[in-house]
């Protein structure tokens, strides 16, 4: 059964932070290619920014959420560490209680996680409708240069059979062991990473590469086939070091690189990068998402455009509705300062 | 703190989260936040639900500065400054009181169009306490 994406919605918070006030806190910046990231309020969390875009993808359909059969919810940054995450939105929503609700999280693959049981939910259940909302802000300790690049946003999806925006092809995994970059023992507060550069970019290119060299052979596809390449963005240079490798140019990362602008966006990535490429999308073109998650994993999910219908506020409306705070207020929202 | 018990939050999420109001069965005029007796005919407690639209325009409001947050949004007010509390005319009639949020204080006018979006209210006994707050109308509708 063909599924896909009939409505789809961003949340971008207001707030920015730009890398001059890093620098002249820290003197220099540590976020290859971001030039600034969004940030969230002191009232906001990754629970409100999904919220955000479930109303919003449903609206732009529009769907009634009644009629919703499915929830995936997607976040490496929970409030709560034991709590179904879910329920609050699916309430909020006014999302059936019977829908199934699943928290997905552990790693920045959460949201392609999500979006594939979104998929597969849709092709098993004929009639069936699932929302899927990833929305991240991932923090680390302010003393450690991991922190410097992550920052904040959301993205949602209505995922049907009907009145398709965009049809999913198919999609490939791959999953490895790998330690050492970005993790979280149990009981540690902040993020952590032994910072060998060459654990991370073996962990990363090994993952991404395998992931998309199956999906592109499973489909029968060229690189070239594709109109717009998004690849996990821990900063805004990485996803091209692994698009170089997998023969993907410039061109086809420009509409789908949003880390330049927002910064790291955990598990809504990969999905707030594919937002940005819908935006921009002609009908007919190809997109490809790759995600990747410490520990390690990737997913790589191909898309094909059927339709122009496009939601407002639009990604880009979002981008240009900032306003900018220092180095300070950046601390204290943060609630770095007890 | 103006406290609020867990069971006594659990009860009211319909209209916290759902922002779930009541039509009275005589008068017809609609009560929000729900009430024992309708508070515009005080002449009948038999109502039924009515979900709200979530949607209204600034009546007036007014800037929280330093000093002036009560106990459980004291931090809030540490962090993020000054927030605006409005009186918000609801499509549906009623009038109700809520932080404004997603906005910059300076920007906040009477008249203008809001939508009642779930954000952190404050946190207490370890729960955080979601709930609406209303921020600028931009859904282009």
């Amino acid at each position: 059964m063909t599924a896909g994406i009939s409505g789809y919605s961003s949340y971008i918070p207001r707030l920015r932070i730009k890398k001059e006030d890093y620098a002249k806190a820290w003197g220099s910046f540590q976020a290859a290619g971001v030039s600034e990231k969004a940030v969230m309020s002191f009232d906001e969390d990754v629970l409100t920014a999904a919220s955000r875009v479930s109303k919003r993808a449903l609206e732009s359909v529009p769907m009634a959420p009644a009629k919703v059969t499915r929830f995936a919810l997607a976040s490496t940054t929970a409030p709560y560490l034991e709590k179904l995450l879910s329920g609050t939105i699916l309430v909020n929503v006014g999302m059936p209680n019977s829908a199934f609700a699943t928290d997905h999280t552990t790693s920045t693959r959460a949201g392609t996680e999500a979006f594939i049981s979104g998929i597969e939910h849709v092709k098993a259940s004929p009639g069936g409708v699932a929302v899927v909302a990833t929305a991240d802000a991932p923090r680390a300790s302010m003393w450690d240069p991991m922190e410097h690049p992550m920052g904040a946003g959301a993205a949602g999806f209505v995922l049907s059979s009907e009145n398709l925006i965009a049809e999913v092809e198919g999609y490939a995994s791959f999953a490895m062991e790998h330690f050492g970059e970005r993790f979280k023992p149990a009981g540690e507060e902040t993020l952590q990473d032994l910072n060998v550069k060459k654990f991370f970019a073996s962990a990363f290119t090994t993952c991404t590469t395998k992931a998309c060299a199956s999906l592109l052979k499973k489909l029968g596809r060229k690189p070239e086939d594709y109109a717009h390449v998004v690849i996990q963005q821990p900063d805004a240079k990485t996803p091209g070091s692994v698009a170089g490798k997998l023969m993907f140019n410039d061109a086809q990362m420009a509409s789908g690189l949003v880390s330049v602008n927002l910064g790291d966006l955990g598990a809504a990535s990969t999905t707030v990068g594919l937002v940005a490429a819908l935006d921009a999308a002609k009908v007919g073109d190809r997109i490809i998402m790759i995600s990747y998650g410490s520990g390690a994993g990737s997913d790589a999910i191909s898309l094909k455009v059927v339709s122009d219908s496009k939601p407002v506020p639009s990604f880009k409306d979002q981008l240009e509705k900032k306003e900018y705070i220092d180095y300070i207020q950046y601390v204290k929202l943060k609630g770095a300062l007890k | 703190m103006a406290h609020v018990s867990v069971p006594m939050y659990w009860r009211t999420i319909p209209q916290r989260y759902q922002m779930m109001g009541q039509k009275c069965k005589k008068c017809g005029a609609v009560n929000f936040p729900p009430k024992g007796v309708c508070k515009y005919c005080n002449a009948s407690s038999e109502f039924e639900e009515l979900q709200l639209s979530g949607k209204g325009k600034v009546h007036t409001f007014v800037l929280i500065g330093a000093g002036g947050a009560p106990p459980e949004f004291a931090e809030q007010m540490k962090a993020g400054g000054s927030y605006p509390v409005a009186i918000v005319e609801l499509a549906e009639g009623p009038k109700v009181i809520g932080q404004m949020t997603d906005v910059n204080p300076k920007e906040v006018k009477m008249g203008m169009p809001v939508k009642a979006e779930l954000k952190k209210i404050y946190t207490e006994e370890g729960v955080i306490r979601y709930g609406f707050k209303f921020a600028p109308d931009l859904e282009g509708k």
